[in-house]
């Protein structure tokens, strides 16, 4: 599904951020992405999101090569990856429901045919009283459980998650790590970049441990 | 197939709400609103400076378009008159035979085949015909104005018009035949070159369309830079991004061509009182008058403001699509 080849990246002339990475995800698999701050956890995301290009090395996703693909090419392969970041990148003047069903409004879908499935959604991560809120008056938490419910409503083939369980309390975070884990089981190949050990610990999982631009699988 | 689908997938009842206010958008049955939320919203794309500005460029194209259009529409008419009419000029050398030659010279042309008919003008009518220039005067009487006959030959069957100029000057003393050649050879030229002249202030204009579109477009872009990457996050393409932005230039495009039409096809509808308001007295409204006619549109030529309005709508809608994918380029 995924493969990196001897991959480096660089922002410039600057020195390497990550240093011959080479990895393989496999359909339906789940990985933890690890390492202390700044060993470029969201730039690998990033990579596998192809909206950063490597300095060297081959990127493929779902068999093709990154590089070669031209700029609609990646998208359609964007629309088979659900992402959360770190900063939510909700859209301010879009209510929670009109945020969460983005995905499928860009893939054409009709309003009629989501409506339920988006409320559902938005309900099961316990947002079923915020539908018509705007980020702006929505706790930190919230804005990553619709986050989150945007990157998989879609139902992804691939969902990649930048520390989704940051804001949020513990009981929260072990239930989106309930839903990544129901996502995996229907097939989804999850990567989450964490700090949280508990959470980690929670599962046995392959960990992508990022150490000073290295990538060692543990 | 790809553009019909674009026109059938295009979302025209947010066209329709988009042009206008949200009061009114609001009281439109439920089947015409727009439901689905705008993902780029038209606050953050161009304020009222826009809207005037390509409203002023509508106005002006009209203008132009207008006003070359109702040159041609006089010349065309003008042409038309005097290609079926030729005119007779006697020379008032000997002032006290003048009438008599009148009559014989019409008598001759009435003769002449492919003539329908023969009008000697009175030396009143001749006269009138100076009055514009040099106003009512008794001293016109006395100026020696040459005398006219205006011939009107049959266009379907003409006569030979340099048979008729040469009887006449073998048999008239000071008798020309004039028929208007030059005249129409000069009428074509001008008519020409209004042409060509509104076809430079319209280019003007279209330029400085898609140049203030463009920057726009690119200010729209700027402010929009976090709606745009979300967008990409979520898989949207280069087409769905444009089409986003598109539709509120289309909008705009509508809304300040039909200003700009509207605004001109007033000025059109009071270009007559105008001139009069301004002060143009007789000369004036005869030189205006030999130059666009009654000074008024027909249908035709407000059709052409309609026209204006589709153009410059298409126009604002094509430049920021090819400008919002051109921007998109440089984000991969």
């Amino acid at each position: 599904m995924i493969r990196f080849d001897n991959v480096g990246l660089r922002y410039g002339s600057g020195p390497e951020i990550l240093r011959d990475v080479t990895f393989h995800v496999l359909p339906g698999s789940f990985h933890f992405l690890t390492g202390p701050s700044g060993a470029g956890k969201t730039t690998l995301l990033r990579l596998l999101f192809m909206s950063l290009r490597p300095s060297r090395g081959l990127i493929f996703v779902f068999g093709e090569n990154v590089g070669e693909l031209s700029a609609g090419g990646r998208s359609g392969l964007r629309r088979r990856i659900g992402i959360v970041f770190q900063d939510f990148r909700l859209l301010d003047h879009l209510t929670t429901w009109e945020n969460v069903a983005l995905p499928l409004r860009v893939m054409g879908k009709k309003e009629a045919d989501y409506r339920e499935d988006v409320t559902d959604l938005l309900r099961w991560v316990g947002l079923g009283d915020r539908v018509h809120a705007y980020p702006e008056v929505l706790s930190g938490g919230e804005k990553q459980r619709a986050a989150i419910a945007r990157a998989v409503i879609g139902r992804p083939e691939l969902l990649l998650a930048d520390e989704p369980t940051g804001n949020v309390d513990p009981a929260i975070g072990n239930r989106l790590l309930r839903l990544f884990v129901e996502l995996n089981r229907l097939g989804t190949s999850v990567i989450i970049a964490t700090h949280d050990y508990g959470l980690m610990e929670q599962l046995d999982a392959p960990r992508l441990v990022l150490t000073d631009g290295h990538l060692q699988i543990r | 197939m790809t553009l019909l689908n674009d026109i059938r997938d295009y979302p025209w009842t947010s066209l329709l709400t988009g042009l206008l206010p949200a009061r009114l958008a609001g009281m439109l049955p439920a089947r015409l609103q727009s439901k689905a939320a705008q993902i780029v919203p038209s606050a953050s794309i161009a304020g009222h400076a826009l809207t005037v500005v390509i409203a002023i460029m509508s106005f002006l194209a009209c203008l132009t378009l207008g006003a070359v259009y109702m040159v041609n529409q006089s010349a065309n008419a003008w042409v038309n008159d005097i290609s079926s009419e030729i005119t007779v000029e006697l020379d008032p050398i000997n002032a006290a035979d003048i009438e008599k030659k009148m009559t014989l010279v019409a008598l001759f042309l009435a003769k002449q085949k492919g003539v329908n008919r023969v009008k000697p003008l009175t030396a009143e009518d001749s006269a009138k015909l100076l009055e514009p220039w040099l106003g009512q005067s008794s001293a016109l009487q006395a100026l020696p104005i040459p005398r006219l006959i205006a011939v009107e030959i049959d266009r379907s069957n003409p006569p030979d018009i340099q048979v008729i100029k040469s009887a006449l000057t073998q048999n008239f003393e000071g008798v020309t035949l004039d028929d208007h050649r030059r005249w129409q050879a000069e009428i074509k030229t001008l008519t020409r070159s209004a042409a060509l002249a509104g076809l430079a202030v319209l280019s003007l204009v279209a330029v400085a369309t898609i140049a203030v579109i463009i920057s726009a477009t690119r200010s729209a872009m700027v402010s929009n830079r976090g709606i745009i990457e979300v967008l990409h996050f979520v898989g949207a393409n280069e087409r769905f991004i444009s089409r986003e932005f598109e539709r509120h230039f289309l909008g705009l495009g509508v809304r300040a061509g039909l200003m700009g039409a509207v605004a001109a096809a007033l000025a059109f509808l009071l270009l007559p009182f105008m001139m009069q308001m301004l002060g143009g007295g007789a000369v004036t409204a005869a030189e205006t008058q030999r130059l666009i006619g009654s000074g008024e549109l027909d249908l035709k030529g407000y059709l052409l403001c309609v026209l204006v309005v589709v153009v410059v709508a298409s126009l604002c809608m094509i430049t920021s699509r090819l400008g919002v994918i051109r921007v998109l380029k440089t984000y991969a």
